[in-house]
């Protein structure tokens, strides 16, 4: 094992590197920036590209090109970057193209603030694209060690279910320096729990076939067998077809091959919640490090509080929902995101409320104000899970 | 059968969907005769196509692999298909003139600026046809079309002094030429020099439109009428011709092989960093 004091950024290109990625196109953006830098390094040292692509559209049409010519290939960004990837995300996921789309979010709208956290993409990374008729799968990180892990667990993942997978980060994570232990061999690796899927082809003729089952090859190009790849909905040999049935289909697999499958990738951290707790405080990403220091004060000072941290983010886990209990989302941003599929998957008895900051982090000092007032049945609310004041 | 097609084509996809009297088909067997010229087989090439007229009913006719881009992206794909693939395959690209001249622009420019190995074949049917008829970026100036009723008055890619081949050089382009379909042989020629050229090759073909084209702009669906419409608006590239002409035909540009292709600079740069990490 080897001991870095480093960013988030260097943990995801070390990730990359180890789970086989061979090709990285991206193109420069605060705070996603140092990835491509250090891919530009580390991809030719271990014989793949790197490629600094025309815009974000380019860049992932490249990892998309790549993919299909049989390279493990990955991309990186952050808000104003993810929305050009509407475009070939939609491809990848109707192609069932495994590679991997790392978002580290700032402060939105528009290119907003540059250099600050935000969640403002929660929605965006499960609807990525037009369109609907498919299921994506999103892992969240809350450090730049779990931002490694869960790169090498995304590529894994892309390979078993031919579908791109998004990490979602944020400033915090990438920018930020950490103590990050890196595995060199394959039984630390193995230790660490890491998984590895290499690349395997598709020989047809049944490219696109009618069913959720996983671990189905994905297309590769140049291989002489025959088989075709496009942007629309594909008979299951992959000709293109204008047929509702074979749309059905084909959409039916989309969905379902992810949604059938959850438990190959579904992850989660409760902390305090074996006592059924009255308040139970809902996040993931960086925020989620504060809740952590906060449920842990509040149990300390008699508080029936517990903590929930998502690191899957989609397919929703609603499984995890099903106690009726209040519940309070914290989130980076201000306009409450996550607390909508809280609201949608906890018992409708339930309570729900919502704690958004953006840019920078909530102090233990007023979370723990917060969950009093929530225990004292007062509301911090107007309008459901609006805040009252700003 | 036509030879070419039994030997290139799927029986699935053959004849095409296109309309009575496209001109689609001229282009088509003009790329696939150059192919035989050269003595090509199906595991020697990849095509990829986009969509719109040129891109929809050229896709998955290739007995081989193939691909299909969204509008405007089947080059940065191959950008980074070109690099994964197996020593010795070749691209191929079918796509429209909304594709490569409007959407796509960007992208091909930075193809030809890596000298991508990829020969594109921009089959020109006049403007935006599968979506009903609508103006493009080389609609002859004037043409009546479903979004010019007063005829087309923006300025276009394909006048003197602002034509796209020009820009596509000028980005590092090293094989140019145009064609219309009714080229034949003249055109084959053109694209064998294209498919031989190791680096970015485009061949510019303009081909009637009968069902949308012809129809608004010249105001009538006759084939026989819109082929000679454009065989009277087209000259040899070293001919003077008149007025009317609107395209001149022939290699515009020939600079094959005279730097690394894409693909071979980067792994000749990848051999380059590994021996001065190792040293």
């Amino acid at each position: 094992m080897k001991r870095y004091l480093e960013t988030g950024n260097f943990a995801i290109a070390q990730a990359a590197a180890i789970a086989g990625c061979r090709l990285f196109a991206g193109y420069p953006i605060t705070p996603a920036t140092e990835i491509a830098e250090e891919m530009s390094k580390i991809m030719p040292e271990v014989g793949g590209y790197y490629m600094q692509a025309e815009d974000e559209c380019g860049a992932l049409h490249m990892c998309i090109g790549g993919a299909l010519g049989g390279l493990k290939t990955m991309t990186a960004t952050s808000g104003p970057g993810y929305i050009l990837y509407a475009d070939p995300y939609g491809w990848a996921i109707g192609s069932e193209i495994p590679l991997v789309v790392v978002n580290s979010g700032r402060v939105g709208p528009v290119s907003g603030i540059t250099g600050s956290p935000g969640q403002g993409e929660f929605y965006n990374v499960r609807y990525p694209t037009q369109g609907g008729n498919y299921e994506t799968i999103v892992l969240a990180p809350n450090s730049a060690q779990e931002a490694f892990e869960l790169v090498v667990e995304a590529f894994y993942l892309s390979e078993r279910f031919r579908t791109p997978v998004t990490i979602l980060a944020d400033q915090l994570i990438t920018d930020g320096m950490e103590d990050i232990s890196i595995p060199e061999t394959e039984e630390e690796m193995k230790e660490m729990g890491l998984r590895f899927k290499e690349r395997e082809i598709n020989y047809g003729p049944e490219f696109y076939p009618a069913t959720d089952e996983i671990d189905i090859p994905p297309v590769v190009l140049g291989q002489n067998t025959g088989a075709l790849c496009s942007d629309w909905t594909p008979t299951e040999e992959g000709y293109d077809t204008e047929e509702m049935v074979e749309a059905h289909k084909h959409v039916y697999r989309l969905i379902y091959k992810i949604r059938n499958h959850k438990d190959v990738f579904s992850r989660h951290e409760s902390l305090f919640m074996d006592d059924n707790p009255d308040l139970v405080v809902v996040s993931y990403g960086t925020p989620s490090r504060v809740v952590k220091a906060a449920v842990k004060a509040a149990r300390k000072k008699g508080m029936s509080v517990g903590a929930l941290r998502l690191i899957t983010l989609w397919p929703f886990p609603d499984e995890l929902f099903t106690a009726k209990a209040t519940y309070l989302s914290v989130e980076f941003n201000y306009d409450g995101q996550l607390v909508r599929e809280v609201e949608r998957a906890a018992p409708s008895d339930s309570k729900i409320h919502f704690f958004g900051r953006c840019g920078e982090l909530p102090e233990i000092s007023s979370l723990l104000e917060l969950f009093q007032t929530l225990l004292d049945g007062n509301p911090i609310s107007a309008i459901k899970w609006e805040r009252e004041a700003w | 059968m036509d030879y070419l097609a039994e030997k290139y084509f799927r029986t699935r996809k053959t004849p095409s969907t296109a309309c009575s009297g496209c001109g689609l088909g001229q282009a088509q067997k003009m790329l696939t005769k150059a192919m035989y010229d050269l003595g090509l087989e199906l595991e020697d090439v990849i095509w990829g196509t986009s969509i719109g007229c040129a891109g929809r009913q050229t896709f998955g006719m290739w007995k081989g692999d193939g691909l299909a881009g969204t509008h405007g992206r089947v080059y940065a794909i191959v950008s980074g298909l070109a690099l994964a693939l197996p020593e010795g395959k070749k691209i191929v690209c079918t796509v429209g003139d909304g594709d490569a001249f409007g959407i796509g622009l960007l992208h091909l420019l930075n193809a030809a600026r890596r000298n991508l190995d990829v020969t594109i074949v921009v089959c020109d049917n006049l403007g935006y046809q599968s979506t009903g008829g609508q103006y493009g970026w080389s609609t002859p100036e004037g043409s009546v079309t479903d979004s010019s009723p007063y005829g087309m008055y923006e300025p276009n890619w394909i006048q003197d002094g602002r034509d796209v081949l020009n820009i596509i050089r000028e980005a590092g382009a090293t094989f140019l030429a145009r064609h219309v379909s009714m080229d034949g042989e003249f055109g084959v020629k053109s694209m064998e020099k294209a498919l031989l050229n190791k680096g970015f090759s485009l061949v510019h073909v303009v081909y009637p439109c009968t069902t949308n084209y012809a129809s608004t702009a010249l105001g009538s669906r006759n084939a026989v009428n819109i082929f000679r419409w454009i065989q009277n608006h087209s000259c040899r590239l070293e001919e003077e011709g008149g007025k009317d002409v609107i395209w001149k035909t022939g290699v515009y540009h020939d600079a094959s092989n005279s730097r690394p292709d894409f693909t071979t600079l980067m792994r000749d740069k990848l051999e380059d960093i590994k021996r001065r990490l190792a040293s």
